[in-house]
C-alpha cells in the first residue's frame, strides 16, 4: 500500500472542512472493507484518508425520528442486522446486510459505504431503493436530502459534489402493511460477490417494487401500481409479462468472469419470481 | 499411555503451537539486518523484453539493489526437477503471466515494494498459446527453447513428451465388444491456494548460504542451490520450517535461486514472502482434455479401455511431465482390462507452469474414465455401483499384467461407501446418486534415513527430513517410536526442517512418508532395541538369543522390563545415550515405465447424494460419503483429517475452482476474490468418511499412504448424482451453477424424449 | 514521505504506545512491530480471515484496518487466548478434535469462534458454519473445526 496522509476529524464541521480543502485528493474512511481493498490493489492513491469514525455528530449509530429510522454513516452491517426497528419494518434490509461477505467484514463495513463505493453489487442498494430510503447528503453549505434512486447514479459513480459526505441513510416507516424478500445469486454457498441482487416488496395496496442489481452500471426499481403483480391470484403469464417488461432493462457486462449475461438475464426471472413469491406469502403471512 | 502409541488419536504434534500462535513459519521467522525483497512482473503473459531502466527504482530511499538478469551469472543458471528450463529470472522474453523479470531489494517492505513499482521494463506483448488447440496448431510460436532439448525430434513442437502405456490389443477387443462409449472430458485449471503464501529467505553463511523456504522438499532444494551456486552440499543449510499446507504446490524451487545471488551481492539476509496473487501465479495444477473410448459386454464387464489425455502443463515443466506420465499410467482403473491403450501428452504453454498438486495426474483421469463407465452403464441398464463390482480386480489381481497386483480388497471399500450412503434405499425427488472409485500410484522410488536417539532419561529424540504440512507425520513418527520404544509422547521430540542436522529425506510426496520414513523411524527404533537386547544381555550375563525386544518391553527368560530400564542401568553413572539409525531405500526399477513399481495403491470410494436446483442450477450436496483403504489408521483423527480434507477440496474442483485467463494469458481471478473455495458453508450437509484397515500395507504396521485417495474421484461421483436428479451429462468441470442451468436449458424437453 | 501517528493500544490486556506509519494495517503491526506474529497475513482483501484478530470485542479483518483505526481500542490476537500458558476451552476444544492441521488458518479460525461463542454461547450448527465462512481452511478441516467450535460451547454449559 502507498503512503498517504490519515485526518481523523472530532467534529463534521472539521470533516468537511478537511474534504473542501484536498477535494478528489482525499478518500473517506468509514469500514475501509472495499477502500482498503482499493488502496492495496492500487487502484486509488489518495493523498490523505478521512476517518469519520470519531466524528461526534455520526456517533448516533440508528435512530428512529420523525416517522423514519436514521442509519448513521458509521453504523456497520452487523448492527443493522441486529436492530429490532429496522429487522421489524426493514426486514429485506437485514436480509441484504447479513449476506454482505463474512461476519468480519460485516462488523466494519458499513451502510452507507456499501452504496458510496458505488459497486453495480452492492447488496444493499435493492432493499433502500425498495424501500424509498432518502440518502442525507451534507456540506459546507448545508444539507440536502437525496432520493437513493438519484443518488446512485452509475458504476462507481454516485450524486456527491466535491466537498459532500454522506452523514446517514434515512428510511420512511411504511404507512401500509410490505411483504418483502432479498435474494441473491452466487457462485457458492459460502460468501461471495453477487452475480444478481434483488429485492422485491408488495403491499396491502397491490403496489409492487422491485429493484435489482449487478446486471447493469446501477441498481434499478420499477414499481408495479397494476396489482398483477402482488396477486395472489393472478396468472403467472400476466406476471411473467411484466417481470418481462421489468427486466429488459438489464444490461449484464459480457466481460464479467462471474456469470455471462444470458444466465444472469435468465436468472433474474427466476429469482425475480420467486422474490415476489415470497413477498406476497411474506405479506399474507402478516 | 495406550492413547500416544500406534492406532490411538493422540494430540497433533506441534498442536498446541498451532493454537496458540507459537508456530513458526516462514513469513514469521525473523532475521537481522534483512532486506526486503520485492519482484517485477509484467501484466501480460509473453512478451519479448526490450529494456530495463532501473533508475528511478535505485533512487528510491533504502533501496539496495535490483537485480535483472543482467545481474546474474551469464548464461543465467536454469533449473527445474525435470528439465533445467527455468530460468533465475525471464531472459529476453517473459514465457507466463507474473514471470518475475527483475527483483528490488530494499531495507522496508515499503521501499522495495515502491521500488518494484518503479522499474520500467519496456516490452513488447508476443503471440502466445494458452490452450491446448492453440498450443497444437503447427504454426504455434514454440514455448521452450529447443535447445532445452537438443535431441528431442519433438522440440520443435509444444509437445514436451508423448507417453504411452497399454496391453492387449484394443483393435482386437473393440470388434468383440457389445457397447462401445467414446466421450471427451475437461478438467479445469485450479490452483493450489494453500493459506499460507509461499515465502523464502537466505543469508550468507560462513562460506556457504543458508535458505529458509516453506519446502516439501528440503534436500532437493539444497541439491539445486549447490548446484547453481557451486557450493558442496555441506555448505548449503537449509530450514524448511512446517509450510502452511503444501498440496504438491510447495515441493520444488522457485524462487530460492534468485533469492540466494541477491544474498550472496548485498552480503545481507533477504525475504521474499510472496503475495497469495503471486502464488497464484507460481503454481497450479495440470489441466486437461481426455478422450475417453470404454468398449463393454453386454454383462458390463470390461473389453478395452482406450485414453488419449492432452495435458495442457505451463511455460517451464517443473514436475509437470511426471504428472502426465504417472497420472496416466493408471488410467484403466483399478479393474480386470483385457486391452488398454492409454497415450498421454504433456502440451507447453504460455501459462503458469503447473506442478505436483494432491491426486498428481489422477483426479484428471479418474474423472474421465469413471464418468464414462457411468455412460456405458447407462446404456447397458446396469446399477454403476454393479459394473464396478463386476469389474474390480481382486486382492492379488495383477490389473496392470505384469505389475505389482492389486494390494487391497478394493470390492470391501466399494460396498462400505455404498451402505454408507444407502445406495440401495430410495431416493427423494430431485435428488440424485454417484458412487465412483479412484486410484492412484504411490511412490515409485523413495529413500529415506532417520535416527532415533534414546537419551539416558528415557526421552527420545526422532529425526526425519519429512515435512509436516498438515498431515501431520510428525506425529505419527512419534506415535512409532512410542510404540517400539515404549516412551510417552509428551517425552519425545521430532526433529525436522534442518538439512544440516536431519538426515537425508528424498521427498515428501505421493502420501509416502508413513510408509517409507515411518520404515525408516521403525528401522531405527529396532536398532536401538538391538543394542539395548546387547544391554540387556551383559546386564544379565544372558545370551543375546533369550532376549526379545520389542513394542517398548525387554522380555528375559523369567521377566520383562520396560526398554528405558535397562537403559539406565545399561548406561550407568556416565550416562550417554543409544543411537539407532534406519534406512528405507525403494529401488528403481529401470524395466518399469515408471521407473518402479508402485510402493502402494491409494484406493478410494466416493458416492455421493445432490438436490439440484433446476431454476438456478445450483448443487447442494446433501451427503458424501469417502472411504480409503488405508492399510492400517496408524492415527485415525488423522486419516479422518486427511480424508475429509481431501474430499472438500475435490469439492473445489468439481464443484467452483477455475483459473480464468483472458486472450492474452492474463489470469483474469488472481487472489481470492474471483477464485473461489469451499467454505465452511459449501459442505456437504452430511459428510461421512470411513478406512478399510485390513493391514495390508507395506508400511509400519501394515500402513499404506492415505493423504490423496478422498480427492481422486469426487469428480466422478458427484457428476453422475447430479446426471440421476437431472437427466444431463456434463462432461466438463466445475459443475457451477452456470454450467449445470446451461445443460439444463439444452436438455431435450418430455416430447422429444417421447418421439 | 511517510506520516506516522502516536497510538495507544491495549494488545492482549497489555497497554501498548506505538509510532505507526498510517498506511500500514493492524495486521502489519501486530505482525512487524509488536512481533506477534500468531495472526497470519494471506489474502490480504478480506476474503480469508487468516488474520481474524478481536477490536473491542468483535471479530475483524485486521489486513482492512489500519492501524491508526485501533487507536485507543482493546485488541485480542491468538496469543491472548491462553491464560498463564493455560489453554483456552477453545483451544483444547480444537486439539481435541484435530481442527489444527497445517495450522495457519487456525488463529484466525480460533478468533472468529472466540467472537462467536462470545455473542451467541450456544450456537447451532448452522451459526458456527455462518461464523466461521470468512475463515478458509484449505486443509479443509471445517468438520473438525466446527466439531471443536461446538465442543467448546458445550463445556462452557457444564
Amino acid at each position: 500500500m502507498h503512503a498517504f496522509a490519515y485526518a481523523r476529524p472530532a467534529t463534521l464541521a472539521e470533516a468537511l472542512t478537511l474534504l473542501e480543502k484536498h477535494g478528489p485528493d482525499a478518500r473517506l474512511l468509514a469500514g475501509g472493507t472495499d477502500l482498503i481493498v482499493g488502496l492495496r490493489q492500487g487502484a486509488i492513491r489518495p493523498a490523505i484518508l478521512i476517518d469519520l469514525k470519531r466524528v461526534a455528530e455520526l456517533r448516533h449509530v440508528i435512530d428512529e425520528v420523525d416517522g423514519r429510522i436514521a442509519i448513521s454513516a458509521t453504523a456497520v452491517m452487523a448492527e443493522i442486522e441486529n436492530d429490532d426497528r429496522v429487522g421489524r419494518h426493514f426486514p429485506a434490509l437485514v436480509e441484504a446486510a447479513h449476506v454482505v461477505g463474512s461476519v468480519q467484514i460485516r462488523n466494519r463495513a458499513t451502510l452507507a459505504g456499501n452504496i458510496c463505493n458505488g459497486s453495480p453489487a452492492a447488496d444493499t442498494a435493492p432493499p433502500l431503493l425498495v424501500y424509498g430510503a432518502v440518502v442525507v447528503v451534507a456540506g459546507l453549505k448545508g444539507t440536502r436530502r437525496v432520493p437513493i434512486d438519484d443518488f446512485i447514479v452509475g458504476s462507481h459513480q454516485v450524486a456527491l459534489e466535491r466537498g459532500e459526505l454522506v452523514t446517514a441513510i434515512e428510511l420512511p416507516l411504511p404507512d401500509r402493511r410490505l411483504g418483502a424478500a432479498y435474494l441473491r445469486l452466487t457462485r457458492r454457498h459460502g460468501t461471495d460477490l453477487a452475480s444478481i441482487t434483488l429485492c422485491c416488496a408488495v403491499d396491502e395496496a397491490g403496489t409492487t417494487r422491485l429493484a435489482y442489481g449487478s446486471v447493469g452500471p446501477r441498481a434499478l426499481l420499477f414499481i408495479d401500481e397494476s396489482g398483477v403483480l402482488a396477486d395472489p391470484g393472478a396468472p403467472a403469464e400476466a406476471k411473467e409479462a411484466i417481470l418481462e417488461r421489468v427486466f429488459a432493462e438489464a444490461r449484464p457486462s459480457p466481460r464479467s468472469i462471474r456469470a455471462s449475461p444470458e444466465y444472469r438475464r435468465a436468472m433474474l426471472r427466476v429469482l425475480g419470481a420467486r422474490a415476489l413469491r415470497s413477498a406476497i406469502e411474506r405479506l399474507a403471512g402478516g | 499411555m495406550n492413547g500416544d502409541r500406534v492406532g490411538a488419536s493422540p494430540h497433533r504434534v506441534g498442536g498446541r503451537e498451532r493454537v496458540t500462535g507459537q508456530q513458526q513459519y516462514v513469513a514469521d521467522i525473523r532475521l537481522d539486518d534483512v532486506l526486503h525483497v520485492k519482484l517485477v512482473t509484467l501484466d501480460c503473459a509473453r512478451a519479448r523484453i526490450v529494456s530495463i531502466d532501473t533508475t528511478a527504482a535505485e533512487q528510491v530511499p533504502g533501496v539496495r539493489l535490483v537485480m535483472t538478469a543482467a545481474g546474474l551469472p551469464q548464461p543465467v543458471p536454469r533449473f527445474g526437477p525435470q528439465f533445467s528450463d527455468r530460468p533465475v529470472l525471464a531472459v529476453g522474453e517473459t514465457k507466463y503471466h507474473g514471470e518475475p523479470v527483475a527483483a528490488v531489494a530494499a531495507e522496508t517492505k515499503d521501499a522495495a515494494e515502491e521500488g518494484a513499482r518503479l522499474v520500467r521494463v519496456d516490452h513488447d506483448e508476443l503471440p502466445a498459446v494458452f490452450t491446448i488447440a492453440a498450443a497444437l496448431d503447427p504454426a504455434a510460436p514454440l514455448v521452450q527453447d529447443p535447445e532445452i532439448r537438443p535431441t528431442d525430434p519433438r522440440a520443435g513442437t509444444n509437445v514436451l513428451r508423448e507417453h504411452r502405456f497399454g496391453w492387449g490389443d484394443v483393435d482386437a477387443a473393440a470388434s468383440s465388444a457389445d457397447v462401445i462409449v467414446e466421450n471427451t472430458y475437461q478438467f479445469p485449471m485450479v490452483t493450489h491456494f494453500a493459506i499460507e503464501p509461499h515465502g523464502f529467505m537466505v543469508a550468507p553463511d560462513g562460506g556457504g548460504i543458508a535458505c529458509w523456504s516453506s519446502i516439501q522438499h528440503p534436500y532437493l532444494l539444497q541439491k539445486m542451490l549447490a548446484r547453481i551456486l557451486g557450493l558442496p552440499l555441506a555448505k548449503v543449510r537449509v530450514f524448511a520450517p512446517d509450510p502452511g499446507g503444501g498440496f504438491g504446490g510447495k515441493q520444488n524451487p522457485k524462487l530460492e535461486p534468485l533469492l540466494a545471488f541477491i544474498a550472496l551481492r548485498t552480503g545481507r539476509p533477504v525475504r521474499l514472502i510472496l503475495t497469495l496473487d503471486e502464488t497464484f501465479q507460481s503454481v497450479r495444477r495440470t489441466s486437461a482434455e481426455i478422450r475417453v473410448r470404454t468398449g463393454f459386454h453386454a454383462d458390463g464387464t470390461l473389453a478395452f479401455q482406450d485414453i488419449a489425455s492432452d495435458f495442457l502443463i505451463g511455460a517451464y515443466v517443473d514436475i509437470a511431465d511426471r504428472v502426465v506420465s504417472k497420472g496416466s499410467y493408471l488410467a484403466a482403473g483399478p479393474y480386470r482390462v483385457p486391452a488398454a491403450r492409454i497415450v498421454a501428452r504433456a502440451i507447453l504453454s504460455h501459462t503458469t507452469p503447473a506442478t505436483a498438486f494432491r491426486g498428481f495426474g489422477n483426479p484428471q483421469v479418474n474423472w474421465a474414465r469413471e464418468s464414462n463407465i457411468d455412460e456405458g452403464a447407462r446404456v447397458l441398464g446396469i446399477d454403476h455401483l454393479e459394473i464396478r463390482l463386476r469389474n474390480l480386480a481382486r486382492h492379488g489381481e495383477a490389473f496392470v499384467p505384469g505389475d505389482t497386483p492389486a494390494d487391497g480388497d478394493w470390492v470391501q471399500t466399494v460396498r462400505k461407501a455404498a451402505e454408507m450412503i444407502g445406495w440401495r434405499t430410495p431416493l427423494a425427488p430431485g435428488r440424485g446418486r454417484g458412487l465412483a472409485v479412484g486410484l492412484k500410484s504411490g511412490p515409485t522410488t523413495g529413500l529415506s534415513y532417520s535416527t532415533v536417539r534414546l537419551l539416558a532419561d528415557g526421552s527420545v529424540l526422532v529425526y526425519s527430513g519429512t515435512s509436516d504440512m498438515g498431515q501431520g507425520a510428525r506425529t505419527i513418527f512419534a506415535q512409532i517410536a512410542a510404540e517400539e520404544l515404549g516412551v510417552p509422547l509428551d517425552r519425545i521430540s521430532v526433529v525436522s526442517g534442518d538439512t544440516s542436522v536431519v538426515p537425508y529425506d528424498q521427498q515428501t510426496s505421493a502420501s509416502r512418508s508413513s510408509v517409507l520414513m515411518g520404515t525408516a523411524v521403525l528401522f531405527a527404533c529396532r536398532d536401538i532395541q538391538e543394542q539395548v537386547r546387547a544391554m540387556a544381555a551383559r546386564l544379565h550375563g544372558l545370551d543375546e538369543a533369550n532376549i526379545v525386544v520389542e513394542r517398548g518391553m525387554v522380555r528375559l527368560p523369567d521377566r520383562e522390563t520396560p526398554i528405558v530400564d535397562v537403559l539406565r542401568s545399561g548406561l550407568g553413572r556416565l550416562g550417554g545415550e543409544l543411537i539407532g539409525n534406519g534406512t528405507m531405500r525403494k529401488e528403481e526399477d529401470p524395466g518399469h515405465p515408471l521407473g518402479g513399481t508402485a510402493a502402494f495403491f491409494e484406493f478410494n470410494c466416493t458416492a455421493s447424494e445432490v438436490e439440484v436446483d433446476e431454476g438456478t442450477g445450483e448443487v447442494t450436496l446433501v451427503r458424501h460419503v469417502t472411504v480409503g483403504d488405508v492399510g492400517r489408521a496408524l492415527n485415525p483423527l488423522q486419516v479422518v483429517g486427511q480424508d475429509e480434507g481431501a474430499a472438500i477440496m475435490g469439492l473445489g474442483h468439481t464443484l467452483m475452482e477455475q483459473i480464468i485467463l483472458d486472450e492474452t494469458g492474463r489470469i483474469r481471478n488472481l487472489g481470492a476474490i474471483d477464485y473461489r473455495i469451499p467454505t465452511s458453508k459449501d459442505l456437504p450437509l452430511e459428510l461421512r468418511s470411513a478406512s478399510v484397515e485390513n493391514a495390508d500395507g507395506p508400511g509400519p504396521y501394515g500402513v499404506k499412504g492415505v493423504s490423496e485417495g478422498a480427492l481422486l474421484c469426487v469428480a466422478p461421483a458427484v457428476a453422475a448424482a447430479v446426471t440421476e436428479a437431472t437427466g444431463v451429462v456434463i462432461r466438463d468441470l466445475p459443475l457451477t451453477p452456470e454450467r449445470v442451468w446451461r445443460a439444463l436449458a439444452e436438455r431435450p424437453g418430455p416430447a422429444e424424449v417421447s418421439r | 514521505m511517510v506520516d506516522t501517528l502516536p497510538i495507544a493500544v491495549t494488545v492482549n490486556g497489555r497497554r501498548r504506545t506505538l509510532e505507526v506509519a498510517v498506511h500500514h494495517t493492524l495486521l502489519d503491526v501486530l505482525r512487524d512491530q509488536l512481533g506477534l506474529t500468531g495472526t497470519k497475513e494471506c489474502c490480504v482483501v478480506g476474503e480469508c480471515g487468516a488474520c481474524t484478530v478481536l477490536v473491542d470485542g468483535s471479530a475483524v479483518n485486521s489486513c482492512l484496518v489500519l492501524a491508526v483505526e485501533a487507536d485507543g481500542a482493546e485488541v485480542t490476537t491468538v496469543e491472548g487466548l491462553a491464560t498463564d500458558g493455560r489453554l483456552s476451552p477453545l483451544q483444547n476444544a480444537f486439539l481435541e478434535k484435530g481442527a489444527a492441521q497445517c495450522g495457519f488458518c487456525i488463529p484466525g479460525q480460533l478468533m472468529a469462534a472466540q467472537a462467536l461463542l462470545a455473542q451467541n454461547p450456544h450456537p447451532t450448527l448452522t451459526d458456527v458454519h455462518e461464523g466461521l465462512a470468512g475463515n478458509l481452511c484449505r486443509c479443509a478441516g471445517y468438520q473438525q473445526i466446527t466439531e471443536a467450535v461446538m465442543a467448546a460451547a458445550e463445556a462452557a454449559v457444564r
